[in-house]
């Protein structure tokens, strides 16, 4: 039975990610439009990919906040201008052509590899392009990734019950995609951390009943 | 000028790709739970990049009568749920992005007119990243651009419905020219779109 909700705002990249045959048993995909408490009572954690839609989510706040009262985890990603976080994003233009271009200054210039999503990961898995940053994080908060200039770009904090994990990574989102094939890494240990669960080894794959009159929504 | 309804997720930074001008003017729609826009003011549907095709489902018929009334969709997008007429977008991982080229297509309507079809073959250098998956096309659509694989990346389809449907497999467009970039490909194949439609009913087929 899925353990991680996968709030969905109707984006095929979600969809593709949460139905891939290596991850549609751990995946549940949570539209946000229908997102209560009820929704998310069974499950250990929620994942917030980028390309959310923010401000329902912020209509909804109460849910993620019960949710992480109740001791569980949640994962956020990519472009939080949000103003239901206690915290600054600002955006900064993306480069995704770092590595062709400059391939000695990644976007990412230090990473806590202590992090369990991060413990064995090479630099490379660990970064590919970020959204933007955050110049204000929580009080207390766990500092797991800045780039050069000492901008956070993940972080961690326990101040509300369980853990919420940010970054402006955005691995589920890209993992569906399929466009950077290393993502397998990042986002196995990703679900390891949030569901307790290992998905099976390999590369995802593309399940095509999944899409059209067989959609699963 | 056209009426144009952008429908929008939220997504933030969307409406910038969508500004109004001398062809179109927008309208943006914020799909909520009860997500039901009435489409008749409208000559074109745009959904754009990153967009809900759950709240699209909703409203297949809507739109299906919408084009049947001649007017117009653009959908740029996965459109992995089965709400457009005729086509169905389906996600693919099986092919080596950097193998990933565009060959053009009979174009009767000049739609590819005055595209540097490398603009969307590379980035930096790097292909593969405009499209993803592939679009099963309605027989006797155009087919714009195909890749490597001869899989439809750009359809136009003029006999699904009495209207016109410009898609695309996910390979973003966008009407920017006055946020910027006026002559990138995936610009001009857009405005191309525009330019048909309002210089050219629909044919009275579908």
């Amino acid at each position: 039975m899925a353990k991680i909700g996968l709030i969905f705002n109707g984006v095929w990249s979600h969809y593709a990610l949460a139905t891939a045959p290596k991850y549609r048993d751990l995946y549940r995909l949570l539209y946000v439009h229908d997102l209560d408490a009820d929704a998310v009572r069974d499950l250990d954690a929620l994942a917030i990919p980028f390309q959310s839609n923010q401000r329902v989510l912020t209509e909804k706040k109460a849910v993620i906040y019960d949710f992480l009262a109740a001791g569980k985890k949640v994962f956020l990603e990519g472009d939080s201008s949000t103003s239901w976080l206690d915290a600054q994003w600002e955006d900064r233009p993306v480069n995704n052509y770092w590595w062709v271009d400059n391939p000695t200054k990644p976007p990412v210039s230090a990473t806590d590899y202590g992090h369990p999503v991060y413990q064995g990961l090479s630099p490379r898995q660990a970064c590919w392009h970020t959204h933007g940053v955050y110049t204000r994080v929580p009080a207390a908060a766990e500092i797991i990734q800045t780039n050069s200039d000492g901008e956070v770009i993940t972080w961690q904090t326990h101040a509300y019950g369980g853990t919420l994990l940010v970054t402006t990574l955005d691995p589920l989102v890209e993992h569906g995609v399929q466009q950077i094939t290393h993502l397998d890494n990042y986002v196995d240990r990703l679900t390891e951390w949030l569901s307790g669960e290992r998905p099976a080894a390999g590369r995802l794959t593309i399940d095509g009943a999944a899409y059209g009159v067989g959609a699963r929504v | 000028m056209l009426q144009a309804l952008l429908i929008s997720n939220g997504l933030v930074g969307l409406e910038k790709y969508y500004i109004s001008n001398e062809l179109v003017q927008y309208t943006t729609c914020l799909i909520t739970k009860d997500f039901a826009p009435d489409l008749t003011p409208y000559d074109l549907l745009v959904v754009p990049n990153g967009s809900d095709h759950v709240a699209m489902l909703k409203i297949k018929n809507q739109v299906r009568d919408f084009l049947n009334k001649g007017k117009a969709l653009m959908c740029c997008d996965g459109f992995f749920t089965a709400w457009v007429p005729g086509n169905q977008w389906v996600m693919d991982n099986s092919h080596r992005t950097l193998d990933v080229r565009y060959l053009p297509g009979p174009d009767p309507h000049g739609l590819l007119r005055g595209l540097d079809l490398d603009e969307l073959n590379f980035s930096h250098g790097m292909s593969g990243w405009w499209s993803c998956g592939y679009i099963q096309a309605a027989p006797g659509a155009e087919v714009l651009l195909v890749d490597t694989w001869q899989r439809p990346i750009v359809v136009l389809d003029e006999v699904s419905t009495a209207g016109r449907l410009l898609l695309t497999a996910s390979g973003p467009l966008a009407d920017v020219t006055y946020a910027g970039q006026p002559d990138r490909a995936l610009v001009l194949l857009y405005r191309n779109f525009l330019h048909l439609l309002s210089t050219s009913p629909a044919p009275a087929h579908g």
